[in-house]
């Protein structure tokens, strides 16, 4: 009765469920959904063989097993890249390396990663409702202390370490040196391809075993770059 | 299985004009704890049933679809979802305490715009022919008085390649299964309607109705009989419920 690959039901309506309630937990990213209303998406999670069609709704999705007609768009990747690419402000990545395939409509693909990237639930106004305000603030207040000593710590640890590794034991080169290093070796790379450019140009002159008239020697510095160019310009167009 | 005189409510016969009476007043008992004794009663297994309805279904985007007896609207809020802004969900039933109530939850629960309402009586259907892609009764049938006359008239209103569902409560096929089942539905289930929702006769009628209604062969022959193509059933729960369906071809 039910296709292979089609998650069973109680499963789905239990994810609906948790889902929702999820939904349910930030009411204004929720109603963004509004836009995406009657669309069908199908996800397919690779490695399983499951498919799940998501239609959402006013405030919430619906979750099916089967659809009868073809999806607005496809998201095909395994299930931690998808949550990745749901959580992450960065979709870029999942989707250049390749590990979510999209297909169909790519803008509602993009539309929904924005919602599912978009929730932010108030957890303290959710722990409110249990502990009253004035404690549920104070909760709040000690986990974002927490939150900026965790961050401030980790931003003077890398800092330490960097200032360690580049002034101290001199293991790593220092941001301008790397910046000049780098410049010197674009600058390298420029004269090679020059000398190459100048080296095939004798080359050709002595092959014909005469001087090449139409390209008499140039009697500037100036003249030598055009000249140049002109020889990168026809091997850039073999 | 009704002479033209007397019909079945539960195990009692009555007069064919005073069933659809009495299967009002047992709506109307219940109606205010409808979700709640479904629930219970099928301990949430009920939603399934109705979810596999909705994908058996085949609704896509855009498509009409008519749900009799729709109760508190629970066929209708999935079929909402699928045929989006561009479709039509029409929710029905017969007894307005049961519709008032289906649409209060629907409006409750963010479903509006391509849902309609109307209280129509499923033997004779209210709406032109060939204008539904879906008809779908669940736990509706088996109180129609005449059965055979609400499947004529569900093929009726669907458009050549339309499909009608049936879910509704049906006979185990496993003989333990079916001890069980009627044990459950003869002590448990009255039981329960007397503490819940007060009234046991009410879901002492159910079972005596559930246990009265065509089994999945008859039904299919029926559904046959109404002009449906390419009939099947499908099985749920051991067979305490199946889900009938039929094209329109």
């Amino acid at each position: 009765m039910s296709e292979g690959g089609s998650v069973p039901d109680a499963v789905l309506a239990t994810l609906e469920t948790v889902v929702n309630y999820y939904l349910s937990l930030d009411p204004e990213g929720a109603a963004r959904l509004g836009d995406l209303q009657g669309r069908v998406i199908l996800i397919e999670l690779a490695g399983f063989g499951t498919r799940v069609y998501v239609v959402p709704g006013d405030g919430g999705l619906q979750l099916f097993g089967d659809y009868a007609g073809e999806p607005d768009c496809v998201l095909y990747g395994t299930p931690l890249a998808l949550a990745r690419m749901g959580v992450s402000g960065q979709r870029e990545d999942q989707l250049f390396s390749g590990e979510v395939r999209i297909a169909g409509d790519t803008h509602l693909a993009q539309a929904f990663g924005n919602f599912l990237g978009g929730l932010e639930v108030d957890w303290e106004e959710q722990l409110s409702r249990l502990l009253g305000d004035a404690a549920a603030h104070q909760v709040g207040v000690q986990v974002q202390s927490v939150e900026r000593w965790g961050r401030r710590t980790s931003d003077i640890l890398t800092q330490d370490i960097q200032e360690y590794l580049q002034e101290e034991a001199r293991l790593l080169p220092g941001r301008y040196e790397t910046r000049a290093f780098l410049d010197d070796v674009d600058r390298l790379r420029d004269d090679v391809d020059r000398l190459a450019a100048r080296v095939e140009r004798l080359a050709n002159a002595l092959g014909e075993g005469r001087p090449d008239r139409e390209t008499p020697a140039p009697e500037s510095d100036a003249q030598r770059v055009d000249m140049q160019r002109a020889t990168y310009r026809d091997r850039a167009g073999e | 299985m009704t002479d033209e005189k007397t019909t079945n409510f539960g195990y009692q016969k009555v007069p064919v004009e005073e069933k659809a009476g009495r299967v009002r007043a047992v709506f109307d008992s219940v109606a205010s704890r409808y979700d709640l004794m479904n629930d219970l009663m099928s301990l949430g297994i009920h939603r399934l049933w109705k979810r596999q309805t909705v994908e058996l279904a085949g609704v896509r985007r855009g498509q009409r679809v008519l749900d009799l007896a729709a109760g508190t609207g629970d066929l209708s809020e999935r079929f909402a979802g699928i045929v989006g802004k561009g479709g039509e969900v029409v929710v029905t039933d017969i007894n307005s305490a049961m519709l008032a109530r289906g649409r209060a939850r629907l409006v409750d629960v963010g479903v509006s715009g391509n849902v309609h309402f109307a209280q129509v009586d499923a033997e004779a259907l209210p709406f032109s022919a060939s204008h539904f892609d879906c008809v779908s009764i669940g736990f509706g049938l088996r109180n129609v008085t005449h059965k055979q006359r609400a499947l004529e008239e569900m093929f009726r209103v669907l458009r050549p390649g339309g499909r009608a569902l049936v879910l509704e409560f049906s006979h185990p096929e496993s003989p333990p299964l079916r001890k069980v089942y009627d044990l459950y539905s003869f002590s448990a289930l009255p039981l329960l309607g007397r503490l819940i929702a007060g009234d046991a006769d009410s879901y002492r009628y159910l079972a005596e109705s559930i246990r009265m209604h065509p089994n999945q062969e008859t039904l299919l022959g029926m559904m046959e009989q109404a002009g449906f193509e390419r009939c099947d059933f499908f099985n749920l729960s051991g067979g305490i419920v199946a889900i009938h369906r039929g094209y329109r071809l």
